[in-house]
């Protein structure tokens, strides 16, 4: 009986020996997730392995994702808005936001139109300031002229550049807030598209400029060259000048920049007109495509832009963001955008999955801001 | 780790690309899609349902598509519709403009695509476009206001409410009433005053409130669409102005489209005459010509098809109100 007793409590010793060692490899295999958890959401690529888990998920119930044609279409819709993404990227890393990025589209727009176009309706454009002197009956001011392709152009990038600098100019000297500056400048070169045009769409521009976003070998567009050549720029400049360094010097401490010698004032400027540099060049691709200057173009564009740099894990408070983050969030964003209208959701369904999941992405952010800092 | 991104990746490539291709058949309902630039008035919204009805009750699937006001959006849903692989695209595009890009886009792919009465700006693309003869109804809507300004035994102010000009219709209603303008030179007190409402009831409000205030003896008005007539209402009804036809101060007025507001106003007698789309003609129209295309195979099908339209007045609302859309389904609310 006794020795029954005994064993019975040795036994039990080893089982509890043995319990207390499943509970520690638990413990482990709990720490090992968490930490590969950590590690998936710390990682660099934590959204484009979200994207391939998503088109995963997707692809039975969405067949028709992967068809060629579909690609294309993804691809087309996401270089112009990779291009004025990334003028955005510029300025978040500094802890700054440019609201102003449509209305530089529209004015970039409307402007380059003038420039370029070969023939207008007398009957829309009479009444537009621009009448008699910009636009004629002959068509823009250079609508004939066989310059009027790089004249409407480097007219477009010069808008965006001193719209830019405008808004740079503002923050950087007279200590602005980014916000209040371009809202306003946001708000002025919108209603002045409006106003020069009478909020009508200039048509007839030169068959070279149409071709920008029709031109296409295989796969490869003029759009995805233009995009990515700009996307290649924007990543060295960022890793590999000075400029780079002094941007996220200036986004992390603006005093603690300028105290350590780094130009914060001529460096927020120079963001800035990055910004508007991109957008005009958006403008491009989107006027182009759609064949036509437009007032009202890229007015409902701000979101798409702030929320794939957001997506892509550029943070709002400065500091952090790279171009690769910005091409992943504009990738997510896209496929996105395009899985739910194959899925053929409602307009405002789409719009409330857009904002949530930006809204989930910022939150991200700051749980990934806390864990860096528990970490350091 | 990265080996596993990488077969990963492939994964992502391969399977997708298997269960397309096994996925690959189509079934044999005809789809049309419907892309609409958003449904601000009742004339759209009206249609809208005129449509998609007409099209279901045709054993037909619908893709819905809301641009919201954006070319560039209905530009891309457009490319994802015909990616679907539907029959035909019907659109009701932002503008002229935006309608002919939109119709070369669907040309490329072959996809038959009718425009629904907002025309395209030229006729460069190969569409079905069913409009209503815009300078025609507004002329007769027009020239009904005439002849009870005529009777007034005085010469009148008038005023027109322009919609956005880059839209064809806005045009052709323009021109309609200034046409009845040039017959009669000698009933006007003053040039026509045009006021822009570019479509859009808020920027309609705020520049008949200036025009009225600049102009306080306007007593002739036409809006080149019903759905503004709550504005007018807004802006006369504190000056002593939004009255029957029979009160003294009645400033003679008359709109365009047709609609419920207008019919409940002719039979209350607060307006004089509107002029009418018949919406329920120019859909049938639409749909039979998309559907002849697809039956034939005809991916660019081209044909312009007019609604000749007419104005409902005060003097033919007993006879002719019953082909009013606005009319039947405004008894049908009651």
């Amino acid at each position: 009986m006794k020795q029954q007793t005994l064993v019975k409590i040795k036994s039990r010793i080893n089982n509890w020996g043995k319990g207390k060692a499943d509970v520690q490899d638990a413990q482990v295999e709990i720490s090992r997730g968490r930490s590969l958890a950590k590690k998936i959401l710390m990682s660099e690529y934590f959204v484009l392995y979200l994207t391939i888990l998503y088109l995963l998920v997707l692809t039975p119930i969405i067949p028709r994702l992967w068809h060629p044609m579909n690609i294309q279409n993804v691809l087309s819709n996401m270089w112009p808005l990779l291009v004025v993404a990334i003028g955005q990227t510029f300025v978040l890393i500094l802890a700054g936001i440019d609201l102003s990025q449509t209305s530089v589209m529209a004015m970039s727009s409307v402007v380059g139109a003038v420039v370029m176009t070969s023939s207008v309706d007398p009957v829309l454009f009479t009444k537009s300031p621009l009448w008699g002197i910009f636009l004629t009956d002959q068509g823009g001011l250079m609508g004939s002229s066989p310059l009027a392709l790089p004249a409407g152009i480097l007219a477009m990038l010069l808008v965006g550049l001193i719209i830019g600098f405008l808004n740079g100019f503002s923050v950087a000297i007279f200590r602005m807030p980014p916000f209040i500056v371009t809202l306003v400048s946001m708000m002025l070169f919108s209603a002045m598209a409006i106003f020069l045009t009478k909020s009508e769409n200039i048509r007839h521009l030169p068959e070279a400029y149409l071709q920008i976003s029709k031109t296409q070998f295989s796969v490869v567009s003029m759009s995805m060259v233009i995009a990515i050549v700009l996307a290649i720029v924007a990543h060295i400049t960022l890793n590999r000048t000075l400029f780079g360094k002094r941007l996220y010097a200036v986004g992390i401490n603006t005093t603690a920049s300028e105290i350590s010698g780094v130009p914060a004032r001529r460096t927020i400027i120079t963001a800035y007109m990055v910004s508007g540099l991109c957008a005009s060049i958006a403008a491009i691709l989107y006027s182009s495509r759609l064949e036509m200057g437009r007032p009202t173009l890229g007015s409902t564009l701000f979101i798409d832009i702030v929320g794939a740099n957001i997506i892509g894990g550029v943070s709002l408070s400065g500091g952090k963001g790279k171009v690769t983050w910005t091409i992943f969030g504009v990738f997510f964003f896209i496929i996105l955008a395009n899985s739910l209208n194959m899925l053929n959701l409602s307009f405002y369904v789409i719009d409330m999955v857009k904002g949530s999941v930006i809204l989930v992405a910022a939150l991200l952010d700051v749980a990934r801001s806390r864990i860096q800092k528990a970490q350091n | 780790m990265r080996k596993g991104i990488v077969v990963l990746f492939i994964l992502c490539l391969l399977v997708p690309s298997a269960i397309f291709a096994a996925g690959a058949q189509e079934s044999d309902q005809v789809t049309i899609a419907f892309c609409f630039q958003d449904l601000e008035t009742e004339f759209w919204v009206a249609g809208h349902k005129a449509i998609t009805e007409t099209l279901r009750e045709n054993g037909i699937k619908v893709i819905e598509k809301n641009a919201n006001e954006d070319a560039n959006r209905q530009l891309e849903q457009v490319k994802d519709v015909i990616t679907q692989g539907v029959d035909g695209v019907i659109i009701i595009p932002q503008d002229g403009e935006s309608a002919v890009t939109i119709a070369k886009t669907c040309n490329e792919a072959g996809v038959p695509i009718g425009v629904f009465n907002r025309p395209p700006s030229d006729k460069s693309a190969k569409n079905l476009v069913v409009v209503a003869n815009n300078e025609v109804i507004a002329e007769a809507a027009v020239e009904h206001m005439a002849q009870e300004a005529m009777k007034l035994g005085r010469k009148v102010h008038p005023a027109i409410m322009v919609g956005d000009l880059g839209d064809p219709n806005a045009v052709g209603r323009r021109q309609g009433f200034m046409n009845v303008i040039e017959k009669y030179p000698d009933l006007w007190a003053y040039e026509p005053v045009e006021i822009p409402t570019k479509w859009d009831a808020n920027v309609a409000l705020a520049n008949l409130q200036s025009a009225m205030q600049a102009n306080p003896d306007i007593d002739f008005l036409f809006t080149s669409s019903d759905f503004l007539f709550p504005v007018i209402k807004s802006v006369l009804a504190p000056l002593g102005k939004w009255t029957t036809i029979d009160d003294p101060n009645h400033v003679i007025l008359a709109g365009l489209d047709g609609d419920v507001t207008a019919a409940q106003l002719l039979e209350e007698g607060y307006i004089d005459a509107t002029g009418v789309q018949n919406l329920f003609y120019e859909a049938d129209l639409m749909i039979d010509a998309m559907l002849e295309a697809i039956n034939a195979g005809n991916g660019t099908p081209d044909k312009w098809m007019d609604d000749p339209g007419f104005a409902l007045t005060q003097a033919n609302l007993d006879t002719r109100a019953e082909e009013m859309w606005g009319w039947v389904l405004y008894k049908e609310r009651q």
